[in-house]
C-alpha cells in the first residue's frame, strides 16, 4: 500500500490543467498522512522490510524491497510533506501557467523517484529510481522548453547527473558481479569480508561516490543546480531542499560499503570541504537571488558530506532534516519575492520588507533555522557537529564554523538588500503574494520554527542538546560573527564591479563559479567534441574513402549500377529472380 | 494619397515609421484594410467584450468585497457559490480570472498614471489608516500584521484599488466591444477604419468619466478613490493600462530567463518591451506564457463566424487559439490606433500649422514605440 | 505452423501483386487499398506469431515445433524449421514490426502494389532465416531479404538513393559471399552436406579452420549488424530509405546480423569463439564508442539515430563475446528493445520530416509547441530517446543493465568503456531533443520567421509510434514477460561457451 501509493501521482490525464493538481495534492495529503502512520507504526513495532520478486534470470535475483527504518520513513515524510507544501504553493506560483497538468505530472513523477530512493533497500533499485529521478529533473528543469537558458539548463542538469549516474552504474555492476546480491544487508555483510583488492575498493568507492555527488550538487557537479534554477520556482524549492536530500541518503546508504577504501572517504571530505567553503564564497558574489540560495545549498550538503565521511550518520541527518525544511522556507520567500517583483536581481531590489509580512518572515525564520545563531534547527545541528566531527578530526570544525559564519553573511547581505533599504523602481509597488503562496509559507515557517522539538522527537536523543558549551559558543559566535559582517559590509546597490583590479579578478571569480563552466566547456566538452568530429571525419574520408576505392576496384564501376536504376521494375524483378536461380544452380554445382 | 492601404497584390512590406506617421495623421488605420481583418477585429473583439464583462463584474466584485481579506479564497464567485459552480470551478470549466489580475498586476508594478501618483499622496495616506483602523476592530490578524509590517495593508489597499479601476475601465471597453460586433452585424461598421472610429469615439465619450472607488469597512462606507481625486478614465487609467499591457507588459517566463547574471530583463521597466503589441504569437498556450489563459477564455466565447473562418486558415480548430492569439494582436493594434486618434491634440482636418506640427510631433512619438512592434500583424 | 508463418507473407505477397481488384487509377487509392490488404494479412501473420506462444514451452532449451520436409532428397538437403527462445523473440519482433511498418506506410508515391508485396516478402523471409535450422535454408533467406530490401531504397528513397542502395547492396552482398563461404567451407571440411546446425561438427576441427571460417562468417555478420568499421552503409541506407524501411532495417534486419552471431558463430564455434573473445570484447568497445562519438557529430536526426544503432549493437557483440547466460539473455533483449527503440525513434524522425521538410538539426527548433509545433510526436521522441539512453523503467535499461551485469565478470575493462557509451547516448540524444524540440518554433533558416503552418498529424499516424512506446515501457516495468521465454535457450547457449576466459581488453 505504502509502496504504491507514490507511484500512483504518476496516472492522471494531462488534457484538462487545474483538475490533475487538485488530484495530485490529494494524493500527496494521503501519502503523508499514510506515511505518518508508518511512522508512528515504525517508531512503535521496529523496522520493516517490504518486498516482492521483480526479476530473476540466472544468478540474478532483483527484487522490489522496500526497507521503512525510522531514517526512511521519516525521511519519506519530509519529501512528502515539503511536496505537498510546494505544490499548494504551485497554485498560486503558476496561478497563470497554462501547462498547470504538465507541471503537477512531473512533480509527482518527481515525488515518486524521490520516496521511492529513500525508501529502497537495495543498490539496484535505489540506482534504478536515482536515474529516474535525473529524468524527471530534466524535464522538470525544461519544463518552460520554450525559453532558451532552460534548454541549455535541462541539458547539463540531465548530463551532469547522467554522468554521476554512470560511474554510479558501473560500481553497481561491478559489486553486484562481485558480490552476486544487490539488497544493503546482504551487500554490508559481502563488504565486511573484505575481498577486494585495495584498487578494486577504491576504484568501487569513487563510483559509488560519484552518484550522490551529482544528485548533492557537489564541486566539481554542481554546475547545475545554480542553472536549474532557471526551472520553476516550486520545483526549485524541493530542488535545494529534498532532492540533494536523497542523494545524501543514498550516500549514507553504500557508506558502510566504502569502509575499506580510505582514499574514497578522503575524496569525500575534499569534497565536501571544497563544496562548503567555495559554495558559501561563491554564493554570497551572487547577485541572482535564486543561486544565493542554491550554492549555499552547495554548501551545506558539503558539511553532510564531511559528516558522513567522518562516519557520523546521525549528525548527517540531523543536518539534512534541519536544512531541508529551512532551505525550502527560505526558497519560498525567495518565490515570493519574485512573483511580486519580477525581478530576480539582489541589486534591483530593496525595501520589502514592511509591504510582505509571510514573505519576510518566512526569510528570516528560514535563514535562522539554517544558521547557528538562534536556538533553532541549524544551530542545534552545527553544535552538534562541532563536538562529535571535533572529536574526530578537528580539522574539519573550521570548516563548519566558516561556512556557518559565510552563510549568515550572505543570508544577511541578501536580507538587506531586498528587505531593507529603500524601494528601487521594480519594488516601488508590490504587493504580498497571493494566499495559496501565503498558506504554505506561513505553514512551514512555523514547522521551521518548531524543528528542534521534531529533531527531538525523531532522533530521540537526550544527546540532542548533550553538546559541551565551547561548541555552542563557537556556533553562535561564528554566526554573530557572519551577521555582523553581513550587516556592516557595504553594500552597493549596483554591486558593480570593484575598481581595485585584484578586488575585481577575486568578485568575478566568485561570481562565475570559479569559472567552472568555461573550464568544463574547453575540457570535457571539447573533448568529446573533438572526438566525434573526429570520428565523424574519419568516417566520411577513411571508412567511406577505402570502401569507395574498394568498389572502384573490384566492381567495373558503382555507377554503371546507378545507371540502371532508372529501368523498370520489371527488370529488377527479373534480374533477382536469375540471380536466385544462378545461385541455386552453382550451390548445387559446388555440392557435386 | 487616399488610399487607405498599401496595395496587397505584391509581396507586403512593413510599414515603415513614415508610414506610420501617414497613417495615423490622415485617419488610415494602422491595420490593412481587409475583409479579413474586418471579420477577425469585430469577431475576436466580440469575444473579447464577452470574456471583458465577465472580468469586469469579477474584479468589481473583488473590490466590493474582498479588500484585506487574508484569504480570498471565494474571490472568483461574483455569481453567488453554489455547489454546482464549485465543482466547475474546480473541473476548470470556467473563465480564468486569474489572467485579469494578471493584467491588474501589470498596471499595478509599471504604476504609471495619474491614480498611481495618488497612491502616494497624503490623502490617500489618510484613506487607508481610517481602512485600517475600521478593519482592525474586528481583525486581530490585521493588527497584529499591520504593527509589525505598517507596508503591508496600504499596499494591500493600493493594489485593490486598481483592481476595482481596472474593473470599471473594462466596463467600458466590453460594452465598446460588445456594441461595436453589434453596429457590425447590423452593417453600420463595414471596415477596420470604421472599427477603429467606433472605439475612438467610445473612449472618448467616456474619457471624462470619473473613477471613483468606494468600499464598505467595518460597517462604514469609505471614499478610497474620492470623487475629489478627480481621476478620470482615459487619462488616469486606460492610457496607464495601455502602457502597462500593450506596450511594456511583463516578462513571460517560458520565453525570457529572469537570471540576473543573463541580463536578459532590462534594469529599467520603461525599456521593457514585453506588451501585447510585441508579443510573438506563435508560443500561445505553451507553457510559462500567461496570456493563454485568455485566449482559452476568448475561444470559450468565440463567435461562429470567426470559428467558421478559422476552420480554413492555419491547422483549423487544432491552432485555434494561436490563430485567435493573432487576431487579438491585430484588434489590439486598432484599440491603440483608435486611443493614439482619441487622445490626438488637434483635429487631424486643422489648417493651423501650428496645431498640425503638434499632431506630427505626437504621432511620430506613438509610431516611434510602435516601430518596435511586431509590425507584421499590420499586413 | 511455423511454415504458416512463411506461407502467409509470401502468398500474400503473390496476391497483392496479382489481384486486380487492388490496382486503381488513383494512385492513392490503391495505396489505402493495397496497404490495408497488407495489414490484414500481416496482422494474421502476428496473430500467428504470437499463437506459438501457446504450444511454445518456455522451459525446453533445444528447437521446437520442428517442421521437416524433404527438400533435395539427393543431397541429403532438408526444408526444416524450428524455433527455440532465442529466435522466437525475433520471430513476434518481426511480426510486430512489419505490422508497424505497413501502417506507417501512408505516403507511398508510385507502384503501391510491388511496395506492399516487397514489404511483405521481406517479412517472410526474416521469419525463415530466423527458423531455418538448416545453414543453406538460413543464407537462402538471409540473401532473400536483401533483395527487396534494396529495391525498397532504389525505389522509394530520397534524392540520393542510387548511391545509398548500390552501397547497401554491394557491402551487403560481400556479407553474404562471406557467410556463404563460410558455410561452404563447414561443409567441406566436415563433409556433410545436410548443412545441419550442429556444433559437434566443428569440433573435429583444427582450431585454425574454425577459427578461419569464424573469422569469415564475423565479418559477414559483423557488416549486416554493423559493427565498425563495416558500419557506412547503414547511415546512408537509413538516411535514404523511407521511414517504414528505416523501421525495418533497423528493427528486423539488422538483427539478422546479431543472431547469426549469436546462432552460428558462437553456436558453432565455441572453441574459436572462446579464442577469439577478449578480441570481440575490445572490439565491441571500439564500436560502441565510434558509433556513439560519430552520432554526436551529425546533424541530421536520421544519421544521428543511424549511429547509435552501431553503438547499441555493439552492446550485443560485447555480450555474444562474454557468453555468460546473463549477457547473452541481455543480448537477446538488447535486440528485442533496441528494435522497439528504433521503431519509434524513426517513426518520430518520419512524421518530423514528413512535416517539416527537413531532419536538419541546425534549422529545427521548438517543435514541442503545442499548437503550431509537433507535441505528440515530440513526446513520443523523448520516450524513445531516453528509453535509448537506458533510463530505467524502460526495456533499454534493462538490456543495457544485464549486457553489462553479465559481461562484466569475463571483460570489466571493454563493459566499462561500454558504459561510457552509454552515457555518451544521452548527450547526442538530448542534443537531437533539445535542438529540435525545445525553444522557438522554427523548421526553416532564419530565426525570427514565422514558420510556414506545418500540417496537424492526425493521431492515427502516431499509434504505431504510441504502442511501441508502450511496449517499451512494458518490458521495462515487467522484464520477465520475455526473459522467461528465452532463458533455457540463452543458458544452453552459453554453456556450449563456458570456455571463454575472463579476461581484460585484449
Amino acid at each position: 500500500m505504502l509502496v504504491s501509493l507514490p507511484w500512483a501521482f504518476g496516472w492522471f490525464r494531462r488534457d484538462a490543467h487545474r483538475p490533475p493538481a487538485y488530484l495530485n495534492i490529494l494524493l500527496t495529503l494521503l501519502a503523508v498522512v499514510h506515511g505518518s502512520l508508518v511512522l508512528r507504526d515504525v517508531m512503535a513495532n521496529g523496522p520493516a522490510v517490504i518486498g516482492m520478486p521483480w526479476l530473476s534470470v540466472g544468478d540474478l535475483n532483483l527484487e522490489i524491497s522496500f526497507g521503512l527504518s525510522l531514517t526512511n520513513v521519516s525521511a519519506l515524510e519530509l519529501i512528502t510533506g515539503l511536496s505537498l507544501l510546494s505544490q499548494i504553493y504551485s497554485l498560486g506560483y503558476l496561478d497563470k501557467e497554462w501547462a498547470l497538468a504538465r507541471f503537477f505530472a512531473l512533480l509527482g513523477f518527481f515525488e515518486g523517484a524521490m520516496s521511492g530512493v529513500v525508501l529502497s533497500d537495495s543498490l539496484f533499485q535505489s540506482y534504478f529510481l536515482l536515474e529516474m529521478l535525473t529524468l524527471s529533473t530534466y524535464l522538470l528543469v525544461g519544463f518552460w522548453y520554450a525559453q532558451p537558458l532552460v534548454v541549455t539548463a535541462a541539458r547539463d542538469a540531465f548530463l551532469t547527473k547522467r554522468v554521476g549516474d554512470v560511474m554510479l552504474l558501473m560500481s553497481v555492476v561491478a559489486l553486484t558481479a562481485w558480490s552476486g546480491v544487490t539488497s544493503f544487508d546482504d551487500l554490508y555483510s559481502w563488504s565486511a569480508q573484505d575481498t577486494l583488492t585495495p584498487l578494486a575498493a577504491t576504484l568501487l568507492g569513487l563510483g559509488l561516490v560519484a552518484g550522490p555527488t551529482g544528485k548533492c550538487a557537489q564541486f566539481p557537479m554542481h554546475l547545475w543546480l545554480d542553472e536549474a534554477m532557471e526551472g520553476p520556482n516550486p520545483a526549485s524549492i524541493l530542488r535545494n531542499s529534498v532532492v540533494v536530500t536523497c542523494g545524501a541518503i543514498v550516500l549514507l546508504k553504500v557508506m558502510p560499503l566504502l569502509q575499506h577504501a580510505p582514499v574514497t572517504l578522503v575524496v569525500l571530505q575534499v569534497i565536501g570541504t571544497i563544496s562548503a567553503i567555495g559554495g558559501s564564497l561563491v554564493s554570497i558574489a551572487q547577485v541572482d537571488i535564486k543561486r544565493t540560495l542554491s550554492y549555499s545549498t552547495t554548501a551545506y550538503l558539503g558539511l553532510v558530506f564531511i559528516a558522513i565521511s567522518l562516519q557520523v550518520p546521525v549528525l548527517a541527518l540531523l543536518l539534512l532534516y534541519a536544512h531541508a525544511v529551512s532551505k525550502a522556507l527560505l526558497s519560498m520567500s525567495v518565490g515570493g519575492v519574485i512573483a511580486s517583483t519580477n525581478c530576480q536581481d539582489i541589486t534591483e531590489l530593496g525595501g520589502l520588507g514592511s509591504r510582505m509580512p509571510a514573505t519576510t518572515g518566512a526569510y528570516l525564520v528560514g535563514g535562522a533555522g539554517l544558521v547557528g545563531l538562534l536556538p533553532l534547527g541549524g544551530f542545534l545541528c552545527l553544535a552538534q557537529a562541532v563536538e562529535l566531527v571535533g572529536a574526530r578530526a578537528v580539522v574539519f570544525v573550521p570548516v563548519f564554523l566558516i561556512t556557518n559564519a559565510l552563510t549568515a553573511l550572505n543570508l544577511t547581505r541578501v536580507f538587506r538588500l531586498v528587505f531593507l533599504g529603500p524601494s528601487l523602481a521594480k519594488t516601488r509597488r508590490a504587493a504580498e503574494i497571493n494566499w495559496q503562496m501565503a498558506l504554505p509559507m506561513v505553514a512551514l515557517t512555523v514547522i521551521v520554527v518548531l524543528t528542534p522539538f521534531l529533531l527531538i522527537r525523531l532522533e530521540s536523543l537526550d544527546g540532542l542538546l548533550a553538546f559541551p558549551f565551547w561548541a555552542a559558543a563557537l556556533v553562535v559566535s561564528s554566526g554573530a560573527a557572519g551577521l555582523l559582517a553581513g550587516a556592516l559590509v557595504p553594500l552597493n546597490k549596483a554591486w558593480s564591479r570593484s575598481l581595485n583590479p585584484i578586488l575585481r579578478w577575486f568578485q568575478d571569480l566568485l561570481a562565475y563559479d570559479f569559472y567552472t563552466e568555461r573550464f568544463y566547456r574547453v575540457t570535457i566538452v571539447n573533448v568529446v567534441a573533438t572526438f566525434s568530429q573526429l570520428a565523424g571525419w574519419f568516417d566520411r574520408n577513411v571508412v567511406d574513402g577505402v570502401l569507395h576505392g574498394l568498389a572502384r576496384f573490384s566492381l567495373s564501376s558503382a555507377e554503371g549500377l546507378k545507371l540502371s536504376i532508372s529501368g523498370q521494375t520489371q527488370s529488377y524483378v527479373l534480374t533477382v529472380i536469375g540471380a536466385i536461380v544462378l545461385l541455386l544452380m552453382s550451390l548445387s554445382w559446388v555440392l557435386k | 494619397m487616399t488610399t487607405t492601404a498599401r496595395p496587397q497584390a505584391t509581396e507586403p512590406t512593413l510599414p515603415d515609421q513614415e508610414e506610420l506617421i501617414r497613417r495615423l495623421l490622415s485617419d488610415a488605420p494602422l491595420l490593412a484594410d481587409t475583409p479579413d481583418h474586418l471579420l477577425q477585429v469585430v469577431n475576436v473583439l466580440e469575444s473579447y467584450g464577452l470574456v471583458l464583462d465577465a472580468y469586469s463584474c469579477n474584479l468589481v466584485y473583488q473590490g466590493k468585497t474582498q479588500l484585506l481579506n487574508p484569504f480570498p479564497v471565494f474571490r472568483f464567485f461574483h455569481e453567488g457559490f453554489t455547489a454546482k459552480r464549485f465543482w466547475e470551478h474546480l473541473k476548470g470549466d470556467r473563465i480564468n480570472f486569474e489572467y485579469a489580475e494578471y493584467c491588474q498586476k501589470a498596471m499595478f508594478w509599471h504604476g504609471t498614471g495619474g491614480m498611481d501618483a495618488y497612491f502616494d499622496s497624503e490623502t490617500f495616506q489618510d484613506v487607508c489608516r481610517r481602512v485600517i483602523a475600521l478593519r482592525s476592530k474586528r481583525d486581530p490578524l490585521l493588527r497584529l500584521v499591520n504593527t509589525l509590517y505598517p507596508g503591508f495593508a496600504p499596499e494591500a489597499i493600493r493594489s485593490m484599488t486598481t483592481i476595482y479601476a481596472l474593473g470599471l475601465f473594462w466596463r467600458v471597453m466590453s460594452d465598446i466591444f460588445i456594441d461595436l460586433a453589434r453596429r457590425y452585424r447590423i452593417g453600420e461598421v463595414a471596415c477596420v477604419l470604421d472599427v477603429v472610429h467606433h472605439i475612438r469615439d467610445g473612449l472618448v465619450a467616456a474619457a471624462g468619466n470619473p473613477i471613483t472607488y468606494e468600499v464598505m469597512v467595518g460597517g462604514e462606507s469609505v471614499w478610497v478613490l474620492p470623487p475629489e481625486a478627480g481621476l478620470t478614465f482615459l487619462v488616469d487609467v486606460a492610457v496607464p493600462y495601455v502602457e502597462a499591457v500593450f506596450f511594456r507588459g511583463m516578462p513571460f517566463l517560458g520565453t525570457v530567463s529572469y537570471n540576473a547574471q543573463a541580463r536578459q530583463i532590462a534594469a529599467d521597466q520603461s525599456l521593457f518591451k514585453y506588451g501585447a503589441l510585441y508579443a510573438d504569437p506563435l508560443p500561445s498556450m505553451g507553457a510559462g506564457i500567461p496570456p493563454s489563459l485568455c485566449m482559452s477564455d476568448m475561444y470559450r466565447n468565440l463567435p461562429e463566424e470567426l470559428s467558421r473562418w478559422y476552420d480554413h486558415h492555419g491547422r483549423a480548430q487544432a491552432d485555434a487559439h494561436v490563430q485567435i492569439c493573432i487576431s487579438f494582436q491585430k484588434s489590439m493594434f486598432c484599440v491603440t490606433n483608435a486611443a493614439i486618434a482619441g487622445t490626438m491634440p488637434n483635429p487631424l482636418d486643422t489648417q493651423d500649422p501650428e496645431q498640425q506640427a503638434a499632431n506630427h510631433a505626437y504621432a511620430s512619438a506613438w509610431s516611434e514605440r510602435l516601430m518596435g512592434c511586431q509590425r507584421g500583424a499590420l499586413l | 505452423m511455423l511454415t504458416l508463418l512463411l506461407l502467409i507473407p509470401f502468398l500474400g505477397a503473390l496476391l497483392i501483386s496479382v489481384l486486380p481488384g487492388l490496382g486503381s487509377s488513383d494512385i492513392s487509392e490503391s495505396v489505402g487499398r493495397s496497404r490495408t490488404f497488407t495489414l490484414a494479412i500481416l496482422a494474421v501473420q502476428c496473430l500467428v506469431s504470437f499463437g506459438l506462444l501457446v504450444p511454445f514451452s518456455a522451459v525446453e532449451p533445444g528447437q521446437q515445433l520442428v517442421e521437416i520436409l524433404p527438400w533435395l532428397p539427393q543431397m541429403g538437403l532438408e526444408f526444416s524449421l524450428g524455433v527455440d527462445g532465442l529466435s522466437l523473440p525475433l520471430v513476434l519482433m518481426n511480426g510486430v514490426l512489419c505490422l508497424v511498418a505497413a501502417a506507417a506506410s501512408r505516403s507511398v508515391e508510385n507502384r503501391p502494389r510491388v511496395y506492399f508485396a516487397l514489404l511483405l516478402v521481406i517479412s517472410g523471409a526474416v521469419n525463415g532465416a530466423f527458423l531455418a535450422q538448416n545453414l543453406l535454408l538460413f543464407f537462402l533467406f538471409y540473401e532473400l531479404e536483401l533483395i527487396p530490401l534494396w529495391l525498397l531504397i532504389a525505389i522509394w528513397g530520397g534524392a540520393n538513393r542510387a548511391y545509398a542502395s548500390t552501397k547497401f547492396l554491394i557491402v551487403t552482398a560481400v556479407s553474404g559471399v562471406l557467410i556463404l563461404a563460410a558455410f561452404l567451407g563447414i561443409a567441406l571440411v566436415t563433409e556433410s552436406v545436410d548443412f545441419g546446425i550442429r556444433p559437434i561438427l566443428t569440433t573435429q576441427m583444427g582450431l585454425t579452420s574454425q577459427l578461419v571460417l569464424m573469422t569469415c562468417l564475423l565479418i559477414g555478420f559483423g557488416i549486416k549488424i554493423p559493427l565498425f568499421p563495416f558500419h557506412t552503409w547503414l547511415p546512408d541506407a537509413h538516411t535514404e530509405a523511407s521511414t517504414p524501411v528505416s523501421v525495418l532495417l533497423a528493427g528486423v534486419l539488422l538483427k539478422l546480423g546479431t543472431y547469426g552471431l549469436l546462432r552460428f558463430c558462437l553456436g558453432l564455434f565455441p572453441e574459436a569463439w572462446s579464442v577469439a573473445a577478449p578480441w570481440l570484447a575490445g572490439w565491441a568497445a571500439v564500436s560502441v564508442l565510434y558509433g556513439s562519438l560519430a552520432a554526436i557529430a551529425q546533424s541530421d536526426m536520421k544519421r544521428m539515430v543511424a549511429y547509435s544503432s552501431v553503438g547499441h549493437m555493439g552492446y550485443v557483440l560485447l555480450a555474444a563475446a562474454a557468453a555468460t547466460p546473463l549477457a547473452l539473455i541481455g543480448a537477446l533483449f538488447q535486440m528485442v528493445s533496441h528494435g522497439l527503440i528504433s521503431a519509434v525513434l524513426f517513426l518520430a524522425v518520419g512524421i518530423v520530416y514528413e512535416r517539416t521538410g527537413t531532419r536538419d538539426l541546425n534549422v529545427l527548433r521548438g517543435l514541442l509547441n503545442p499548437q503550431r509545433g509537433l507535441p505528440l510526436t515530440g513526446t513520443l521522441m523523448i520516450i524513445g530517446v531516453m528509453a535509448s539512453a537506458g533510463i530505467p523503467g524502460m526495456a533499454g535499461f534493462i538490456s543495457e543493465f544485464l549486457v553489462f551485469k553479465g559481461s562484466f565478470e569475463m571483460f570489466p575493462v571493454a563493459t566499462l568503456l561500454s558504459m561510457v557509451g552509454s552515457g555518451l547516448t544521452a548527450v547526442y540524444f538530448l542534443l537531437l531533443v533539445n535542438r529540435a524540440f525545445f525553444g522557438r518554433l522554427a523548421v526553416a533558416p532564419g530565426a525570427n520567421q514565422n514558420p510556414k503552418i506545418l500540417n496537424q498529424v492526425p493521431f492515427s499516424h502516431h499509434i504505431p509510434a504510441l504502442s511501441m512506446s508502450l511496449l517499451i515501457l512494458l518490458l521495462g516495468i515487467v522484464p520477465n514477460l520475455l526473459v522467461g521465454l528465452s532463458q533455457p535457450a540463452t543458458a544452453q547457449l552459453s554453456e556450449l561457451a563456458t570456455l571463454v576466459k575472463p579476461g581484460g581488453l585484449s
